[in-house]
């Protein structure tokens, strides 16, 4: 029997994702896939039977009633709160709903992205071999958009076992390792020694393309804007773009880049 | 041909953990993108062990692997390896697409200040343009966007000074002595000289761009 699921709120960055899209790079695309892998591992974990796709929200939670049929949810990443009718559950979440439930995310006091699987299959088109959705592009996932109220997901046949996921521990604050990149020689020593010397803060303006890191110091001067070859590019990058602003590629970044690109991982 | 791309001397370099670039210059030229090409073919044709996909760019190409299956530096290794031995002749015949564009008007609406720029008249301007011989040189920075090249230097002209928010699928796009191709919505810094209804990027076809690197290109004026 199949499930259908309705979204009944949805902050702005609430997408349907897989593990991405392999060998999409060759036709311009980026893979795209969950912004935390281990959370969306994580959360099928939590119900051991999951369908390939998940739904990823963000600060803004999710909110979600079951129509029809009954569905065991996992949910993980990040800290959130989650109700089920009102009361509280949980987090990471496993449970099962019947029709009618309304499960309600709302943020907790950690955790950027969020993450709910279930234990059947999402019906839903794969596009390039993937579900997932591809914000830049505009390409899989839920008519290649973002979720929002009203849309409904279907569910049918099983999921399959999820394999066990490597924990990270989201109390931990390690120093973040990280290779040069190929246009680090553009930047001199001190710039490179201030790099590693300086404490970056995450700012509020993120999405899935990059994350724009606050350099109060700031490390990174207004430079010239050098017209460099375009060259392939990796989440995890560091660009700097020509006004000095360190960002951080994510999943739905652009294949190709040509302003200064720092490290990568 | 067949000793002289081995003399680009390549750089293996990391790309974060689980990929490689072989980078064969740091600025575009004829041969670097001629020498990616024919690596990234001769990769595509045998791919070596763990490497999870095989993506040519002008001057480079990317190896993303399966770190559980082979470490960087033996990737890198086994790729050096495959680099000096490698024929330089490519693997097939280059495809030839004609590239119905209708130049100028509301469908290239930069035509004319390209024109004046290079001191021609709009109709030297697309004669010239036309009559280049053109290769993709790589597909990139957006679904099925490609870049195709060499313009001869008395057609070369910087990129805009503004960006463009918003130019249309099919929009033929002109820089830096190339014409560039858009498959989808994009911004972009490039002159728009025309459009065409030849669209590069259908994610429901398999595969789901027609244009490949190397590929010849000829554009022909309609109205």
């Amino acid at each position: 029997m199949s499930a259908v699921i309705q979204i009944e709120r949805a902050g702005p960055m609430t997408t349907v994702q897989d593990t991405g899209r392999r060998n999409a790079l060759n036709h311009g695309v980026s893979a795209s896939g969950p912004m935390d892998q281990s959370g969306f591992a994580c959360a099928a974990a939590e119900i051991t039977t999951s369908g390939r796709s998940g739904i990823e929200f963000t600060t803004s939670g999710v909110a979600l009633r079951l129509l029809s049929g009954n569905l065991k949810i996992g949910g993980a990443g990040g800290k959130f709160f989650a109700q089920l009718n009102g009361a509280f559950l949980q987090w990471p979440l496993n449970r099962e709903l019947v029709d009618g439930d309304v499960l309600d995310i709302t943020p907790g006091p950690t955790g950027n992205f969020g993450y709910l699987r279930f234990d059947r299959e999402m019906d839903i088109p794969l596009i390039m071999g993937s579900s997932a959705t591809n914000t830049r592009a505009g390409l899989g996932g839920f008519e290649g958009r973002s979720l929002k109220a009203d849309d409904q997901l279907s569910f049918t046949g099983k999921g399959e076992s999820a394999p066990a996921p490597y924990h990270i521990n989201p109390e931990r604050s390690d120093p973040i390792r990280f290779i040069w990149g190929i246009h680090a020689d553009l930047f001199d020593h001190d710039v490179r020694q201030n790099f590693v010397t300086t404490p970056f803060q995450v700012s509020g303006q993120m999405d899935r393309m990059g994350i724009k890191l606050n350099d109060a110091r700031p490390v990174f001067a207004a430079g010239d804007n050098l017209v460099l070859v375009s060259d392939p590019v990796a989440p995890g990058d560091i660009q700097i773009l020509g006004d000095g602003t360190p960002i951080v590629l994510m999943r739905d970044h652009q294949p190709t880049g040509g302003t200064h690109a720092l490290p990568p991982f | 041909m067949a000793d002289k791309i081995q003399e680009l001397r390549p750089k293996i370099v990391p790309l974060g953990d689980r990929a490689l670039l072989v980078r064969f210059a740091t600025s575009l030229s004829a041969e670097a993108n001629a020498a990616a090409i024919g690596f990234a073919q001769n990769l595509a044709d045998a791919p070596p062990q763990g490497a999870l996909e095989i993506v040519p760019s002008l001057v480079s190409v990317q190896i993303n692997y399966d770190p559980t299956q082979i470490s960087g530096s033996q990737l890198s290794a086994e790729l050096s390896l495959r680099y000096w031995g490698m024929k330089a002749e490519p693997s097939g015949p280059a495809r030839t697409w004609k590239m119905p564009t209708r130049f100028g008007g509301a469908a290239g609406p930069d035509l004319e200040a390209v024109a004046n720029s290079l001191e021609l008249t709009v109709n030297q301007f697309i004669l010239a343009h036309n009559a280049a011989e053109l290769r993709i040189l790589a597909t990139g920075f957006a679904p099925g966007f490609v870049y195709a090249g060499f313009h001869e230097a008395n057609l070369q002209v910087p990129r805009r000074a503004k960006v463009r928010d918003h130019v249309s699928p099919g929009s033929i796009l002109f820089a830096v002595g190339q014409t560039a191709i858009a498959a989808t919505p994009i911004p972009t810094g490039w002159h728009v000289i025309g459009q065409t209804d030849f669209r590069n990027f259908d994610p429901s076809m398999q595969p789901p761009t027609k244009l490949r690197a190397g590929d010849r290109l000829i554009f022909e004026a309609v109205s």
